[in-house]
């Protein structure tokens, strides 16, 4: 490995950039001496040799209703087909008017911790986007988009998974390359080598005397020795990852910029991933999921459970804008839902599962400040999908592709996203 | 949808880097020998090393594992070495499969030496029928001890509509944790355990409700007939609100439930459905509600009373309080349909045997169903043979079936079961807050990486000391040598069939000195933290 990992990542000062960028910035003294105490953990990026982002994937389950996260308010059908739950112009006299984003569409006022993003060109935001396949299943659809191909039932790992197997990691000797912060692994990231599902990084320990803990892990290495995959490389990745996070200090951690991230768990979730990344530790990869999205009944985007969940996405995502991405440590994130939703509420105030949503793409490497559409196909009936949905112009595959092969450095796209070739869209910088 | 896929790759033609700069196939197997040989290698070695200190029955069974396809992953010929997923894990060669504490293992939440004793005199048929023939065991204790600790338990949703709504999530998850454990039924438990799952429903949403429903259709039908737990379901007030099926009403129907009542509940996503049958009975069941505190009401007012056409079925629409009839006869088309009983054959199945089961075995469950009117007794006799279940892999404990697992291999004196309930929140399994409608999963590859949890649960567990909560008793593991107390790890947690591998590095761990307290606990923490106490 040593060798593939030389040639292939000869970039060694652009890895050492953001940390010296840090150091120039915070008083140019010798870089031992100015890393302050909240960072997490500090070691120098003697192994760092990549110039590769790391990917936050960020999952919204449930099947998210693109059409309140990012308003087309300049399509009239759109107030026509949601005669309680719209978002008013942002030209209306109303306290939750929506914001302008190009004069076509507009985040509602939940989506304000986003805007910073925006205004700073580092958010893009793509439109009618989704998959191909048509299923209005959570979990089939969830699946598809999770294994990167629909409807294949020996295809069982993720397509995060399968881009962490097919390249050199970031770095050589790293415990953990990716983690899920989750109790079980997503779909996701299985068949990932060096990656776990690790629901709350900061409490990762086996308890007992810590005397005899290192004697207890000799234990469960010799135990496991011999168990099957995938348990097998769990155990053994658990065993090294016990003492890799006890040494990040997660209670400690500041995050720069006074950002603050919401106390829920997505707003936990990010925090613990912007202190593993700045523990520089060899995470390269996280994936993150949020829920609430479902919104059958009462879905109120204005001040309802809508409007909360939108709020505490952006917010959340607004504190690692400001916390990582703005201090320029290289990272995409990229979030998506399932599927859509109707675009025509139903009775309840709510709306049944749909098919196009909206993706988000954020980075210093991604063509951000804009909404990405690609033949918008529009809100008038005649336009949507099965006579109710909103279209699906743009497969998830395309802006993941372009991700994985100029931000992730992964040309491997036929074995990550199998039978899809994919289209350039022009996501990344 | 195909005409969209091609339509955006003719907007413009294939990016310069996507598909052309793959590698070459040698460059990609020369770099996932590199990855992957030491790991490969060390399998064989290991694999050869164990092998040779076994009988011959076993050496066969190891060679056997060994054949057993492990990658199905694809496509194989780009050579990556992705993290082999494995849902046919083999048995481990130190279990004896043929014998009744396989099925002991398959019908419990976790074997005992008193269980794996019963089985053995009552033989694998009579094992079975005796955890079949649930009622006539006597779960006396075990309910009377529930009736006192939680006695929110058996009220009615009146009654606990003014109940604390902390206290009924409390004293419902720790009078199921603790019931899974300790009742004599266990081959009911673990079906109560898969139709929880199969009606999933989140406790945050449905609160107090949700204790009727696991108590009057879940418990109630767990080993009955099927279509009597679909109906109990679908007239469930908790499963109502949970689906949002309060919600809809004539002019404007909520899919929510329509779609999952033959998603997840009958059919299957692929039973043959399509959107609009979605739509269509999500019109027949409107005015399917609940009134409060927690009844079921048919609200004729809220029913679209138009006709109907769902799966090819032409209902009349029904005005008046008989429009709930229409939902009915749409619910016994549903139970009567072969995809139906061939959904619920392979879940039950999947949960029962084996995770992929065979098109065979599928369709000879299906038709005991089809035979018996989805008698779910039948068809666990059908499942549950002594030929299928011995050459079936293992499975993997989910979190709830390890901590039971525990409690049941360490005995403890319970006064309240609150500290080991609780860890079940770290273990990634708090009861009743898997909050979609498909339930835990019981995937392997889902939760083997959570690994971590499990041997802190076991230092937690091991270490529970206190007479007024939980209080593990080491007395009987420091009562003669350390080899003495393996032995009795062995019995306790592993059936009198701890794996070589295990044994060995609990005696060196443990080594010559007499136990102290804190090293038996050390000990017991191990024997729940090992490889094979994950499985069953």
């Amino acid at each position: 490995m040593d060798d593939q990992h030389e040639a292939d990542c000869g970039c060694q000062e652009y890895n050492e950039l953001s940390r010296r960028q840090f150091v120039g910035a915070a008083a140019g003294l010798s870089a031992m001496a100015v890393f302050p105490d909240w960072l997490p953990k500090i070691v120098m990026a003697k192994n760092y040799a990549s110039n590769r982002d790391i990917i936050v994937s960020v999952f919204m389950r449930g099947g998210a209703d693109g059409l309140s996260l990012c308003v087309p308010f300049a399509d009239a059908n759109y107030y026509a087909s949601r005669t309680t739950i719209a978002i008013p112009r942002p030209d209306s006299t109303s306290a939750n008017k929506g914001i302008n984003l190009d004069n076509f569409f507009m985040f509602p006022q939940a989506m304000l911790g986003l805007v910073p993003a925006y205004t700073g060109a580092d958010l893009l935001i793509v439109h009618a986007a989704g998959q191909t396949n048509n299923s209005r299943s959570h979990f089939d659809a969830q699946r598809y988009m999770e294994v990167g191909k629909p409807v294949d039932p020996a295809l069982v790992t993720g397509w995060l998974g399968r881009h962490l197997a097919s390249i050199p990691p970031i770095k050589i000797d790293a415990p953990l390359r990716a983690l899920g912060i989750s109790n079980g692994l997503q779909k996701t990231l299985v068949g990932a080598p060096k990656t776990l599902p690790i629901a709350d990084p900061a409490n990762y320990s086996i308890g007992g005397s810590g005397t005899t803990q290192a004697a207890r892990l000799a234990f469960m290495k010799g135990d496991y020795a011999s168990a099957d995959e995938p348990v097998h490389s769990a155990a053994l990745d658990a065993t090294n990852t016990v003492d890799l996070l006890k040494s990040v200090a997660f209670s400690t951690y500041k995050p720069a910029n006074s950002a603050v991230y919401p106390n829920s768990s997505f707003g936990r979730a990010l925090k613990s991933v912007a202190t593993l990344i700045k523990a520089d530790v060899g995470i390269e990869a996280a994936q993150v999921d949020v829920g609430g999205w479902d919104t059958h009944s009462g879905q109120d985007p204005i001040a309802g459970s809508m409007f909360r969940t939108m709020q505490d996405f952006a917010n959340s995502l607004g504190a690692f804008y400001a916390d990582v991405i703005t201090t320029g440590y290289s990272v995409t994130v990229v979030a998506f839902s399932e599927f859509g939703r109707n675009v025509r509420e139903n009775g309840s105030a709510g709306t049944d599962h749909g098919r196009a949503s909206a993706l988000f793409a954020m980075g210093k490497g991604i063509a951000g400040g804009r909404v990405l559409v690609k033949n918008w196909p529009g809100l008038a009936k005649e336009n949507l999908d099965s006579g109710q949905d909103l279209k699906v112009t743009i497969d998830y595959r395309d802006v993941l592709s372009e991700i994985v092969q100029n931000r992730l450095g992964n040309t491997n796209l036929g074995f990550i996203f199998p039978t899809w070739t994919p289209t350039m869209l022009g996501v990344t910088r | 949808m195909r005409s969209l896929n091609s339509a955006s790759r003719s907007d413009s033609p294939p990016a310069a880097n996507g598909v052309e700069s793959q590698p070459s196939t040698a460059e990609l197997e020369d770099r996932a020998t590199r990855d992957g040989s030491s790991r490969r290698s060390f399998f064989f070695l290991g694999a050869l090393a164990a092998s040779a200190l076994l009988p011959g029955k076993a050496r066969a069974q190891v060679r056997a594992r060994q054949r057993t396809p492990v990658d199905r992953e694809q496509p194989k010929s780009d050579g990556f070495l992705t993290v082999p997923q494995n849902e046919r894990v083999a048995a481990f060669a130190e279990w004896d499969t043929a014998t009744t504490s396989r099925l002991v293992r398959r019908v419990t939440l976790g074997v005992t030496p008193a269980e794996v004793a019963k089985a053995t005199q009552l033989g694998w048929q009579g094992y079975l029928n005796y955890q079949l023939n649930y009622q006539r065991i006597n779960d006396d204790a075990v309910e009377a001890t529930i009736a006192a600790k939680w006695p929110l338990m058996s009220q009615t949703s009146d009654q606990l509509f003014n109940a604390d709504a902390g206290q009924v999530q409390t004293q419902l998850r720790e009078s199921t944790l603790y019931r899974a454990a300790f009742s004599q039924r266990q081959l009911y438990q673990r079906m109560v355990e898969f139709w929880t799952d199969h009606f999933n429903q989140d406790i945050d949403k449905v609160g107090y409700l949700y204790v009727a429903d696991l108590r009057d259709v879940i418990r109630k039908n767990a080993l009955g007939y099927f279509p009597t737990l679909l109906r109990a379901s679908a007239h469930s007030p908790s499963m109502m609100l949970y689906l949002d099926q309060t919600a809809s009403r004539k002019g404007a129907p909520n899919q929510n439930y329509a779609r999952e009542i033959m998603e997840l509940h009958t059919l299957g996503v692929d039973g043959g459905y399509t959107q609009d049958d979605v739509a269509e009975l999500s019109r027949v069941l409107t005015g399917w509600s609940f009134q409060a505190p927690g009844t079921f009401v048919f609200n004729a007012g809220s029913h679209d009373t138009g006709n109907k056409t769902v799966m090819g079925q032409t209902i009349t629409g029904i005005t008046g309080a008989n429009g709930i009839n229409e939902g009915e006869a749409m619910l016994n088309f549903l139970v009567s349909h072969p995809n139906t009983a061939r959904f619920i054959a392979t879940k039950m199945l999947k949960w029962l045997l084996d995770p992929n089961p065979t098109e065979e075995q599928i369709s000879t469950v299906a038709s005991a169903y089809k035979a018996t009117g989805g008698d779910i007794k039948a068809m666990i006799r059908v499942i549950l043979n002594d030929t299928w279940l011995p050459a079936a892999p293992m499975k993997l404990k989910r979190p709830f079936h390890f901590v039971a697992s525990a409690l049941r291999s360490t005995n403890p004196a319970i006064v309240s079961i609150t500290p080991v309930n609780n860890q079940l929140v770290n273990l990634g399994q708090q009861l009743f807050s898997w909050d979609t409608p498909d339930g835990f999963p019981d995937k392997m590859e889902y939760w083997a990486g959570n690994i971590v949890p499990r041997w802190s649960f076991g230092t937690t567990m091991s270490t529970q000391n206190s007479t007024t909560t939980v209080q593990v008793d080491t007395a009987p593991y420091r009562a003669g040598s350390p080899a003495a107390a393996v032995d009795l790890l062995d019995q306790n947690f592993f059936g009198g069939e701890m794996p070589l591998v295990t044994r060995n590095g609990l005696l060196a761990y443990a080594g010559t000195a007499t136990l102290t307290d804190a090293k038996a606990r050390e000990l017991i923490a191990l024997a729940i933290s090992a490889n094979a106490f994950q499985w069953y």
